[in-house]
């Protein structure tokens, strides 16, 4: 009996060390694949921390808007607007190329192309920023910081603001920009100096047509423009201000020459003053753009030179839980060429489906001041997405 | 003449300019840069700045790297300084 009791007891204790052992045996394998899974995810997390935080970033900005636009001397179309992509390369915070193109479809169905600029930009100090390459002409706010679609508040340009008008579009060179603070209340000051290949005249019955700018990809007649803009900024005020200048010569582009004839020895200058004021839920800012070139005498193209000058003013209600806008715009164009002078006044009402979502509907009254000449007006519809 | 003195005069403003700081790249970790701003000045020239120009833009409309792209792009385009942009940054990357 006791011998059979001391059996029992054996194989009970026996029994339960070999239960105990093959549990912990389980237990040690759980505990090493939970160690796998967690490197494994610790793998995981840095690989997705470095695809986040590389030090080359790439990033596609940019906008798009679609219209409508009836004039009241002809049928209303859609357009097709346009798409203008802007693409980021950084590299740290030591470098960044910058690049906007604008693709359209034009009345005949054909699509263009054109670059807008084409930057590299070198973070020089923190407050300087070498910029060499195609840029928007740094004259003025409208042409460089104002003119993309979900931005501007008016579905079309102020008049005299647009391609190769009074307000340079964009130059080829070399600027250096940037800010610093002015004082300790709040104050700040930008600014941009640049240095470039210049404007190009065209001419034609014995005048000088237009002064194009759409930043020339060579200096040809050697002739470079140089300028900039200061600002003041004063955050408290809501209040910017800034002064533009530029100086150089120009000279008239004959192409129809080979090799293309440059008429040199014209001056040029670049005058323009600029303002904001923004106390929310207004904002009221205006522009002054004046381009000159000089006489030339014995010219075989023309001998009088001539201004291209522009001004702007609009102001902007917003009401609604901000989600309406009201605009006003009132603008004039004087050129040397009478046909093309134009008094402006836009009156818009805008709709903000979001920040960069926007729909515009506005009337753009156009009066020719000179007896004989009459410009269109036209109602104009817009949706503009920046993104 | 005139307008080679001009131009003369504008270099060494460039010059003047270029030599208030040459960047380096130091060998740091990925991810280092740019340094940490301070988030509530960052807050203060977000709505400063941004609104000179066009509607503000929210922070969880970008990731927080195309903070970064976009921050520095608008470094260009407003004059904004280095430290305006470190700031905005890090309140934008904060708030995502």
């Amino acid at each position: 009996m006791k011998t059979l009791q001391r059996h029992i007891l054996s194989s009970a204790v026996a029994g339960a060390f070999t239960l105990t052992g093959t549990a912990a045996l389980a237990a040690q394998d759980d505990i090493a694949t939970l160690r796998a899974d967690i490197e494994t995810l610790k793998q995981q997390v840095e690989s997705a921390a470095e695809w986040k935080r590389p030090n080359s970033l790439i990033h596609m900005a940019g906008y798009a808007d679609v219209d409508y636009v009836d004039p009241d001397n002809g049928p209303g179309s859609f357009a097709s607007g346009s798409i203008s992509p802007i693409f980021h390369y950084q590299y740290r915070d030591l470098v960044m190329v910058e690049s906007e193109f604008e693709i359209t479809t034009n009345e005949l169905g054909e699509n263009e192309f054109e670059l807008e600029y084409l930057t590299v930009d070198l973070f020089l100090s923190d407050s300087a920023v070498l910029v060499m390459g195609k840029f928007l002409s740094p004259l003025g706010q409208f042409r460089q910081n104002l003119h993309p679609s979900w931005i501007n508040r008016a579905p079309s340009a102020p008049a005299g603001f647009g391609h190769d008008e009074a307000a340079p579009n964009a130059e080829v060179g070399l600027q250096v920009r940037g800010g610093f603070p002015v004082g300790s209340d709040g104050i700040k000051a930008n600014y941009a100096v640049y240095i470039g290949n210049g404007p190009a005249l065209e001419a034609a019955g014995g005048e000088i047509e237009m002064i194009e700018t759409p930043g020339i990809g060579a200096d040809d007649d050697g002739n470079k423009v140089s300028g900039g803009r200061f600002g003041l900024l004063f955050p408290a005020q809501k209040l910017e201000i800034g002064l533009s200048y530029a100086t150089g010569q120009a000279s008239v582009r004959d192409t129809a020459m080979t090799p293309v004839f440059y008429e040199t020895g014209r001056d040029y200058e670049y005058t323009g003053f600029d303002f904001t004021w923004r106390p929310a839920p207004f904002d009221l800012r205006g522009e002054y753009a004046k381009q000159e070139v000089g006489d030339l005498p014995g010219s075989a193209y023309a001998v009088n030179g001539g201004a291209w000058e522009a001004w702007y003013v609009q102001g902007a209600y917003r009401f609604g839980d901000g989600k309406w806008e009201v605009v006003l715009r009132l603008g004039e164009y004087d050129t040397p060429d009478d046909a093309t002078d134009n008094e402006q006044t836009l009156v818009g009402l805008n709709y903000l489906f979001a920040s960069n979502l926007i729909g515009k509907i506005a009337i753009e009254r156009n009066d020719n001041p000179n007896a004989g000449f009459q410009n269109d007006d036209r109602t104009l519809v817009q949706l503009a997405y920046g993104f | 003449m005139k307008t080679k003195t001009r131009h003369f005069f504008y270099s060494m403003g460039l010059a003047l300019l270029l030599g208030s700081g040459i960047p380096t790249v130091q060998a740091e970790e990925t991810g280092s840069y740019p340094p940490k701003g301070d988030p509530a000045r960052g807050a203060r020239a977000w709505a400063d700045n941004c609104t000179r120009c066009h509607n503000l833009r929210e922070a969880p409309e970008l990731r927080d790297d195309q903070w970064i792209t976009t921050s520095f792009h608008m470094r260009v385009r407003a004059g904004l300084t280095g430290q305006e942009t470190r700031d905005i940054i890090t309140f934008m990357q904060m708030s995502n």
